[in-house]
């Protein structure tokens, strides 16, 4: 059996050690804002928080995490009250609004790593894929999080 | 603002269901079904839902795919009704004659950047007519004259006796009242919503993770399908042998679909793993043979076969141009759920084309329209791709053969390698030009698969594609002039049949043809020694409002100015849609840089738009961005090449797509207009491709005249 700790709740199921995280999240814990997007960990569209560290989680294995944290979109706040999700909103950053789960973990990662982010560090750490071309919003939305989160604290 | 004409009589139906909730229905040609005591329920509440608790559903035409028509039709119609916008809730409603865009042959689709303009009318007339009813149920109840209420924020209120009563608890009595046929109107001064950026009604869900699009659908009982299709292009299954598959855990089912197969499981990842596992080989196709350069190759020979201009005047330009086949790629995969049973079909699917989906699950299962329903999620992106129904089809065959729910899921491989390409494309122009620099003699010539002959078949025995001449300066009398008043314009066509399975991919046909058309203008203005922008200025005489956008885009972006060592500014226009009466008109400027080692820096682009009245600035400028780094994308990296008659091309590994880095700022302009809206959803998409390769000719000399720009040599 495969134990998961994900978003503060413990799972078990009787799953192939070999299981993506990904699909492991999606159908058998039924937590669908992480999103499949290409498998190949190349658009970021699956990004979760390992250890809170972002991890593509289409190229993980559940018997690679288990007994770590694994946080999802769903689990990073109660009604979306995290700072970052609020400059999502303020700045009204999706369209489709598909890879904006991975887009939001990628960038709690990078204020984590980056309090104050440049431009050149929004460049460099975000690497997940939009295709309705919404990153001159997720670079605002960014740069607005990184001001919240310093109220905040 | 033009007054609102209805072409035909406008009837509203109301009614009531059970919990007293008032259900509005709006009719152009009231079907005997409306009035029928036997209608079903979601035949009489086709537009406006008010609940008894004062919530306010309203079921719109427009699949919401991220270009916001679900929030700016909402508001047309709350704007009427004097809803509170808080209470509002939407739904992309199922298949009914009511919801067809009559600017969309009829159909029940989301294209054309169509759902604003088609809609407005009738969703004011839905909003107008429901508060109407409201009003005067408060009136009857509270013996007060209709003329002294308003409605005001999901409330009648009488002010002389100070009495209101909420939407909700007046929907009882309103719809035991015969709606009126012709109801007033608001004038464009008493908008509350239309004209404010109104934050979009999904983003707090798109934020959470709580959308749900089509992978995101759970049905009790659900399996999971992956599935494999011919490599080759309408090739079909050889072989196959299902056992190894079947041994894989989870594995339930394996079902032959029209060109390859799907395996059935109770996970998506037992399915993709069962897939793997299977042992299959195609045969046969439409494209075996073909390969890039053979496309190439054709399109030349082509061009060859339509001869060449003699060309002599002061100076004269002949020059090719090529564009290659490109994907949607979507962020969302290909999906679609389906749920089969002995007399019915339920489908849960992110569609641009309900019409085609209900077409698709009768075709399949031989039932009845009443004895199917489509649902439609939100869309994980269209683009074009979701208006067409191959992975419907494959879903409703899947649960019809195992009579279970199913979700039919692509992987991106499949999804690359199956898709419906933007064409592509080979042009050539010869132009002569006068003594003071205009043309005098105009030959355009395009070889190019006819896109639109999929549609209307007799337009391929015509060899006529629209789309070869839309947006381009033509000289076919039945189409609008072209906004640069040419003479000497002599234009052809010719229809290439190659087996790539061809579709809309934004802005069809403008991401072929203004690339086309605003490089040669651009060349031309070199070629005389005049500054592309005055030159252009120039050729339109006619047009007052393009005229007006490329030089409030020109002065926006500073145009003129100089500019550092290694930088360039290109400009371009296009109008959209260029077949329409009313258009929406786009200009931008790119300003970027190419380093000494070739690398293309995108630093700014500069847009103005006139799409008639904004009905959400907000949502006009996001359409805009996302236009530009779609297009810029395009023309930086994208394409989609042919090998063995095979797409080579598989994931985002090699079909690469913009990223952050590669997006420059965005400065949007709308121009301030009370005509009616036009669309936005498109015409955002295909000025940023000629305005990049004219700002490199700007920074280097280097005209491109291929794209996409790759790792072409331009220092």
């Amino acid at each position: 059996m495969t134990e998961l700790n994900i978003n503060g709740k413990q799972y078990t199921f009787d799953l192939e050690p070999e299981t993506p995280l990904l699909w492991a999240i999606r159908d058998n814990v039924n937590l669908t804002g992480t999103k499949y997007g290409c498998g190949i960990q190349q658009c970021g569209a699956c990004t979760v928080l390992i250890d809170k560290r972002p991890v593509r989680s289409c190229g993980i294995t559940v018997a690679e995490v288990e007994g770590k944290d694994i946080t999802t979109i769903e689990g990073l706040s109660e009604d979306s009250l995290n700072p970052i999700q609020v400059a999502w909103v303020e700045e009204q950053v999706p369209q489709c609004g598909y890879c904006q789960s991975g887009q939001i973990m990628a960038a709690v990662s990078l204020l984590e790593r980056k309090p104050n982010p440049t431009d050149q560090d929004i460049d460099r750490g975000m690497l997940n894929l939009c295709r309705c071309g919404t990153y001159p919003r997720i670079r605002n939305a960014i740069h607005r999080a990184s001001d919240l989160l310093k109220e905040v604290s | 603002m033009k007054k609102t004409t209805m072409n035909r009589r406008t009837f509203l139906k109301v009614t009531t269901i059970a919990g007293g909730s008032l259900l509005v229905g709006c009719t152009f040609d009231s079907p005997k079904i409306m009035s029928s005591a036997n209608a079903k329920e979601n035949e009489l509440g086709l537009w406006v839902r008010i609940d008894k608790d004062d919530n306010i559903t309203l079921f719109l035409p427009a699949s919401e795919m991220g270009q916001q028509a679900h929030t700016g039709q909402a508001m047309i119609l709350a704007e009427e009704l004097e809803a509170d916008w808080n209470s509002i809730k939407v739904i992309t409603a199922s298949n009914h004659d009511e919801f067809k865009n009559q600017m969309l042959f009829g159909m029940q689709r989301t294209d054309g950047s169509k759902s604003i303009m088609a809609f407005w009318d009738k969703l004011r007339v839905v909003g107008a007519g429901t508060k109407e009813i409201l009003i005067e149920a408060a009136a009857k109840e509270w013996g007060v004259p209709k003329t002294e209420c308003i409605a005001d924020k999901g409330f009648i209120r009488h002010s002389k006796t100070g009495r209101n009563s909420s939407y909700g608890q007046l929907s009882l009595a309103a719809s035991k009242i015969s709606p009126p046929e012709n109801p007033t109107l608001k004038s464009p001064d008493q908008f509350k919503l239309i004209g404010r950026s109104i934050p979009k009604l999904h983003t707090p869900d798109k934020v959470s993770g709580r959308a749900e699009f089509g992978i995101d659908v759970r049905r009790p009982g659900m399996l999971f399908a992956a599935v494999c299709q011919s490599p080759v292009f309408a090739g079909e299954i050889k072989f196959f042998d299902e056992v190894a598959a079947k041994s894989v855990k989870g594995v339930e089912a394996v079902v032959k679909i029209p060109n390859g197969i799907a395996v059935v499981a109770d996970t998506t990842w037992h399915a993709e793993k069962g897939l793997k596992s299977l042992r299959c080989e195609f045969e046969g196709g439409n494209t075996s043979n073909l390969d890039s350069i053979k496309v190439s190759a054709t399109f030349r020979a082509t061009l060859d076969e339509m001869g060449k201009a003699e060309l002599s005047g002061e100076k004269s330009l002949d020059v090719e141009y090529e564009m290659p086949f490109l994907h949607h790629a979507t962020m969302e995969p290909m999906n679609c759920t389906a749920h089969v049973t002995s007399n019915s079909c339920e489908i849960w699917v992110p569609t641009q084309n309900q019409e085609d989906c209900m077409n698709a699950a009768k075709d399949v299962t031989g039932f009845s329209e009443d004895q199917i329903i489509v649902h439609t999620t939100l869309l994980g992106g269209g683009f074009g791709r979701r208006g067409e129904i191959d992975f419907v089809t494959q879903a409703v065959i899947v649960s019809k053969a195992i009579q279970k729910p199913v979700q039919v899921i692509w992987s991106r491989e499949e999804d690359t390698q199956h898709g419906f390409y933007r064409p592509a494309s080979m042009s050539r122009f010869q132009i002569e030009l006068g003594k003071d620099g205009l043309p005098t003699k105009w030959e355009s010539q395009i070889a190019q698969p006819n896109f639109i002959s999929r549609f209307i078949p007799p337009l391929g025995w015509l060899d006529f594609d629209p789309l070869a001449v839309a947006a381009t300066v033509h000289d076919y009398g039945m189409f609008p002039d072209h906004f640069y008043n040419v003479e000497g314009v002599h234009s052809q066509h010719t229809g290439v049949e190659l087996g790539v399975p061809i579709g809309a991919w934004r802005a069809p046909p403008n991401s072929l043809n203004v690339f086309y058309t605003e490089s040669v203008v651009d060349e031309l203005a070199y070629l005389v020694g005049q500054d592309p922008l005055d030159y252009r200025i120039r050729l339109i005489t006619n047009s007052p409002r393009h005229l007006s956008v490329l030089k409030q885009v020109a002065k926006q972006a500073s145009w003129g100015k100089s500019l550092p060592e290694g930088h360039g500014r290109g400009i371009a226009i296009n109008e959209w849609f260029p077949l329409d009466e009313n258009r929406t008109v786009v200009a931008q400027v790119v300003e970027l840089s190419v380093s000494n080692r070739g690398k293309i820096k995108l630093h700014r682009v500069d847009c103005v738009v006139d799409c008639g009245l904004a009905v959400n600035p907000d949502s006009i400028k996001a359409q805009m961005e996302g236009a530009i780094v779609m297009g810029a994308s395009a023309t930086l990296f994208e394409q989609i090449t042919i090998k063995n008659g095979r797409v080579e091309e598989s994931n985002f590994d090699d079909y690469r797509i913009a990223r952050m880095k590669d997006t420059p700022k965005i400065e949007v302009s709308i121009v301030k207009s009370e005509s009616s809206p036009t669309g936005i959803g498109e015409p955002g998409a295909a000025p940023i491709v000629p305005a990049i390769t004219n700002a490199i000719f700007a920074a280097t000399g280097k005209r491109v005249r291929k794209l996409p720009i790759g790792k072409q040599k331009l220092v």
